[in-house]
This record gives C-alpha cells, sequence and structure tokens, in this order.
C-alpha cells in the first residue's frame, strides 16, 4: 500500500525548538519545531532506544536524555555515540562496581544507528506526516 | 562508550554548532585559519569517536577524570587566565575576538602566568 499524508498536529501547537511524542498507524514518532519547520523522526534513540521527545532539542540538534548520543533531525543521522558514564569520585560499593563494569562491557557493543524520518508537510492548518 | 559509524564532516558541523554557542559569550571565536579549525575538529572527531568524548587534541589525556575533564572541548572556562594572556586556546581552535593575525600571538607559558 502506497504512503499518504496524515494529519498529525495542528499547525502552531509546538512552539519553535518544542517536540511532541505522538502514535500514527502504529509508529511512535517525534514532531520538532525547528524554527518554524516542522521534522518527524521515530520516537526511539538509535542506541537503547530511549524516548528522544525527552531529550533537548538545539537547531536541528536532537540529544538524546539516556546517554547523550545527538541526532540530526532534517535526515535522522547519528552523530555522536554515549558519552561515557559517569560516577563521580567517590568509589563505589564492590557489587555495585561489578554491574558497572558488566553494563560498560554489555554498551560496548551497542552501536548507534541513524534514526528513521518523515517526510512533513502543512496543510490547511495541519502539519501531515507521510506514512 | 558505544560505537557509532558517524559521518566526520556532519559531527564537525554540530561540534561547530555547538562550540559556537559556549565560546562566544566568553570573548572567543574560532580561529580565521580554517585549514587549522577544519584539522583541529576532525581530531575532536576522532577523539569522541575513540573516547565518547571531544578532548583538546593537543593535551594528554591521563585517565584521571577531574583532570581530563579539564581539557574537554572547550576548554577555555579551566584556563581562562592563560588563554587570555596569550589571546588564543592551546591548540589553536579558539582565539580572542579581536584576533585577526593568528601568526603574531604571544607564547607565554602557563608558569608565566598567574592561576593559567
Amino acid at each position: 500500500m502506497g504512503k499518504k499524508f496524515i494529519k498529525a498536529i495542528s499547525a502552531g501547537e509546538i512552539a519553535p525548538g518544542g517536540m511532541k511524542a505522538m502514535e500514527l498507524n502504529g509508529n511512535e514518532i517525534v514532531i520538532c519545531n525547528n524554527g518554524g519547520k516542522y521534522y518527524a523522526i521515530q520516537r526511539r534513540c538509535g542506541h537503547m532506544n530511549a524516548p528522544l521527545d525527552m531529550g533537548t532539542l538545539d537547531g536541528k540538534y536532537l540529544t538524546c536524555p539516556m546517554h547523550c548520543a545527538q541526532f540530526d533531525i532534517t535526515n535522522g543521522e547519528a552523530l555522536s555515540g554515549s558519552v561515557p558514564l559517569d560516577i563521580g569520585h567517590e568509589i563505589p560499593p564492590p557489587f555495585l562496581s561489578k554491574y558497572l563494569q558488566n553494563i560498560e562491557m554489555l554498551m560496548k557493543h551497542i552501536h548507534t544507528e541513524s534514526i528513521i524520518t518523515y517526510e512533513t508537510q502543512i496543510e490547511a492548518g495541519w502539519v501531515q506526516i507521510r506514512l | 562508550m558505544s560505537q557509532c559509524a558517524i559521518n566526520v564532516e556532519s559531527r564537525k558541523k554540530s561540534l561547530h554548532y555547538f562550540f559556537e554557542k559556549v565560546v562566544e559569550p566568553l570573548g572567543f571565536k574560532f580561529t580565521p585559519d580554517e585549514e587549522l579549525m577544519n584539522f583541529l575538529l576532525e581530531q575532536e572527531v576522532i577523539l569522541e569517536g575513540r573516547h565518547g568524548i571531544p578532548f583538546c587534541p593537543c593535551q594528554p589525556i591521563r585517565k584521571d577524570r577531574a583532570r581530563d575533564m579539564h581539557i574537554v572541548c572547550p576548554c577555555i572556562p579551566f584556563h581562562r587566565k592563560h588563554f587570555d594572556d596569550i589571546k588564543r586556546c592551546w591548540c589553536g581552535l579558539f582565539v580572542h575576538k579581536d584576533v585577526l593575525d593568528t601568526d603574531n600571538l604571544p607564547q607565554l607559558p602557563s608558569k608565566e602566568v598567574n592561576n593559567g
């Protein structure tokens, strides 16, 4: 079945610099307003599936709230991987230290993938997304 | 740190965007020497890919987090006095806003500068 544009939100519902998460046709999507231009991306981070709408949008760059991986919302390109965990100067108790080592070992194998973007258009006061 | 097959040019542009916002209020700008700027940003992208953090390309990473955090680019706030005296940061990626010619900037070791 061919893709078609679907009404998502009314134009003006998201302030410039803002984001809104929604589900459309079974797809988890985040709509971003970058200076009045709308972009739609997959909601889940290309690193560990965190919800990107809880991150920060600065211009066209979106930073994931979980490990700070960054993406370009205009094309979905992954710009960086995760930032190393900081547990401060305090030496953690042995059980926690072991746990953190395991987490670090597992995370070394996780790649950060680019995210899916969706075509958008504004028509009759609605932001529409092609799905 | 996780792996990420990044496009170096795209990452350089995004680092430029974020760094400019930090250094501009501090009275600094990117070096007018574009070749140097591109080279240094590229090295930072490589370091970020290796360590997860864009460290200053001209400083050693000592595996001492407290110390290493002071060489995360842009490191201007941590070495402000020295950079103000030499009108640039150590690697030369950033210079004072009034600098047009980077070849004639003074060279002062940090020990000659208070709190350098």
